[in-house]
């Protein structure tokens, strides 16, 4: 007798920022896989689709198979003979495991630090200088009449950000969509995001920095020399017709990706974009938002802030966290070769960082989380094959304006979660410390 | 006292004990017994260093590839700390008085947030010399910070007074949102030097493309600029007359801020 398939209501779809809420899925009578994901774009749709139960080993040791528990005592005591173990990843793993993570690297006295770091870490920097204008995506679909969107490319990246949040979205006060918005994009060449924009201004490579810094002279009306067309790319008319109409909209948002971020300038850059938007709230109610690339990037900044007071790069070192771009962010103190023990959780640094940090990840034990193989998890000392989440695994995630969302999974995965394994080896590491911890409770 | 490094760190060392206003008042064993933390793990200074009473002249020399040891010398008020070798972070963070004089090259962080004293750094240092830490708002409020070589990026950022001056070439964002004070470089300013300067005077005897908010005042010969070169020169930099008596751009900014910033830009 054949069985009728699952249906999962209201799934989420974990794998840009954007993080879609109204995910119908279909789940295979055979609870393997999942057959349909109506709503889903086509990311979300490979992602949901392609997701397959595979035959990996639970748990290995320097590529050998074994049981969970050896692999769990192994790992607790390569962290626990460690001086400097540094944890990375998890913005691809739900808060509950980013809890138990941060959670280790207390109990280590070791660092922890995020994909933000690579990522919107300048945006973090810039939060902390100069502040943040916000506003949730439900508020920017209801009330934005001007959106602009500078160095990233939503249509490719975020295929749904139009459609659910931002221009195409229909809203209480923009209830014809895109007829009742101004759209702007900036980059550097056009994408197949500016071919919707109203305004699109292709900048020089590099002057994102200069351009905001006009920008900001305009809108507070001070002295601006002649040279900008020359640097920017841009004319002094058509961004003085931009500036103002910015100034003139009910309630404007920018949104920014990496393209600002991660190019030279970084948190300067990123500090300029929210100090202009800081700035054109003396005209109107105007808001700045990154856009968020990882399922759960949202989530690791909010779970880390929340437990240490700092986003990502914290250390523990000697006993008590401190923040620090550079000295404590993992590409950095790997290019440096400082840790002497990596935990990798739903990341590849292996595959993405520099050479000189990847040659010293190749010289300290490595313990790796992750659904499927990577670079890292081959070449580390303990690799666990965990379940993934969303699909398989049930828990807390944040969309990129920080609204908390609770997953939906679709069905059951033999692999253990990322925050099984971590609770597992922290309470471990516990036993070996001496420390008294309450194993029953969530904590 | 003479410290020599004995035995490489394998992770970083944060020896902030390594200050002449502690060292000078122990002896050599209480010295050796100091705490200090490599990685996360308490050691002694006698663990790492072979501790002698070689100088009673008020100076603690370092010598040793220190390029791991960080917090060298932070906090200090008084004394010399001489470190043979290159060194690591946070050098002479929040010092208030005394001397360092580094035969080699430093990290990150030289001199952050200092309140007096100065620093001489030899080669060359990385980013962040004179700073403020992140989340906070200034920088240096005293002091002089000495490089020969090149420093990386935001040099002196939110500097408040004092001195700094770089041999080389400075990385992007040379004084960035700058207060007050004095940053001369005698080789090549990076990128948007002086990006939200409130007040200050930033110095280079080259010429360099600033931001579209810095406008040209007028060129002319300052004899301020001629006082700061005899002092430079003064500290060991060798600079050609033609810059002590040439003509400079002044240029004002930010005009974001208040626009009571100046940059000076050699005119030949
Ligand atoms: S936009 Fe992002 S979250 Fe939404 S369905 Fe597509 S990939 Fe998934």
């Amino acid at each position: 007798m054949s069985k009728e398939p699952d249906i999962v209501k209201n799934a989420i779809c974990t794998f840009c920022g954007c993080v879609c809420d109204d995910i119908e899925l279909t789940v295979d009578p055979d609870g393997k896989r999942i057959t349909k994901a109506t709503n889903a774009c086509v990311l979300g749709k490979s992602w949901f689709l392609e997701h397959k139960v595979e035959d990996y080993p639970v748990a290995m040791i320097n590529g050998k198979e074994v049981s969970f528990e050896e692999a769990v005592e192994e790992a607790a005591q390569v962290f626990v003979n460690a001086k400097f173990p540094a944890i990375y990843g998890l913005s691809d793993t739900t808060c509950e495991a980013q809890k138990e993570a941060v959670a280790i690297a207390d109990y280590l006295n070791g660092n922890i630090d995020t994909t933000t770091s690579v990522c919107h870490g300048p945006t973090g920097m810039a939060f902390q200088g100069v502040g943040e204008s916000t506003a949730s995506l439900g508020e920017i679909k209801n009330r934005a009449d001007f959106v602009m969107y500078w160095g990233g490319n939503p249509a490719e990246a975020h295929p749904r950000h139009f459609e659910r949040y931002a221009v195409t979205a229909k809203g209480m006060n923009t209830p014809n969509g895109k007829e009742d918005r101004t759209v702007a994009m900036v980059d550097i060449r056009p994408t197949s995001s500016s071919l919707i924009a109203d305004i699109f201004l292709q900048i020089k490579p590099g002057s994102d920095f200069e351009l905001l810094w006009a920008m900001r002279a305009m809108v507070k009306g001070k002295a601006l020399d002649n040279t900008l067309e020359e640097r920017t790319g841009i004319s002094m008319e058509k961004l003085e017709n931009l500036v103002e109409r910015m100034k003139n909209c009910q309630f404007g948002v920018i949104f920014f990706g990496m393209g600002l971020t991660m190019t030279r300038g970084r948190h300067f850059n990123a500090g300029a974009l929210l100090e202009l938007a800081t700035d054109l709230n003396d005209f109107t109610h105007f808001v700045a938002l990154p856009t968020r690339g990882h399922g759960n990037v949202t989530g690791a900044d909010n779970v880390v802030s929340w437990q240490t007071g700092f986003p990502f790069g914290v250390n523990f070192n000697r006993g008590y966290p401190r923040f620090n771009p550079g000295e404590f962010t993992t590409s950095d103190l790997l290019g440096r070769g400082e840790a002497d023990a990596l935990c990798v959780i739903a990341s590849d640094p292996a595959s993405n960082f520099s050479q000189k940090a990847i040659e010293h990840i190749k010289s300290i034990p490595v313990i790796s989380l992750d659904p499927k193989p990577s670079v890292t998890s081959q070449l580390a000392r303990v690799a666990f094959t965990t379940a993934t989440y969303g699909i398989n695994v049930a828990g807390t995630v944040y969309r990129m304006d920080n609204v908390a969302l609770k997953l939906r999974p679709a069905f059951k995965s033999p692999f253990p979660s990322d925050e099984e394994v971590l609770r597992a080896i922290k309470h471990r590491i516990c036993e070996l410390r001496g420390i008294m911890i309450n194993k029953t409770a969530a904590a | 006292m003479k410290l020599s490094l004995h035995t490489q760190p394998d992770v970083p060392l944060e020896a902030d004990v390594i200050f002449p206003d502690l060292l000078l008042e122990k002896t050599v064993s209480e010295a050796a017994a100091l705490e200090i933390f490599h990685g996360n793990e308490k050691t002694t200074l006698g663990d790492f260093f072979t501790i002698t009473d070689e100088n009673n002249d008020g100076t603690v020399e370092v010598e040793g590839d220190l390029s791991k040891v960080k917090l060298l010398g932070s906090g200090m008020s008084f004394g010399r700390l001489k470190i043979i070798g290159n060194v690591g972070a946070h050098l002479g963070a929040g010092m208030s008085g005394g001397e360092i004089i580094v035969e080699g090259d430093a990290g990150d962080w030289v001199g952050r947030e200092i309140s007096g004293g100065r620093i001489i750094i030899k080669g060359d240092a990385g980013h962040m010399v004179g700073s403020v830490v992140r989340g906070s708002s200034i920088g240096i409020q005293g002091g002089e910070i000495i490089i020969s070589g090149s420093v990386k990026n935001e040099l002196g950022n939110g500097m408040r007074r004092g001195l700094i001056a770089v041999g080389g070439d400075s990385g992007d964002f040379t004084g960035v949102n700058m207060k007050a004070g004095t940053i001369v470089v005698l080789g090549q300013l990076g990128q948007r030097p002086g990006a939200g300067m409130v007040r200050g005077t930033i110095i280079s005897t080259h010429n360099a493309e600033l931001l579209p908010t810095f406008t040209y005042d007028t060129t002319y010969r300052p004899t301020v600029l001629k006082s700061i070169f005899i002092y430079l020169r003064k500290l060991g930099f060798s600079l050609d007359d033609e810059y002590i008596n040439g003509n400079y751009q002044r240029w004002s900014g930010d005009s974001i801020e208040l626009n009571k910033g100046e940059i000076f830009l050699y005119a030949e």
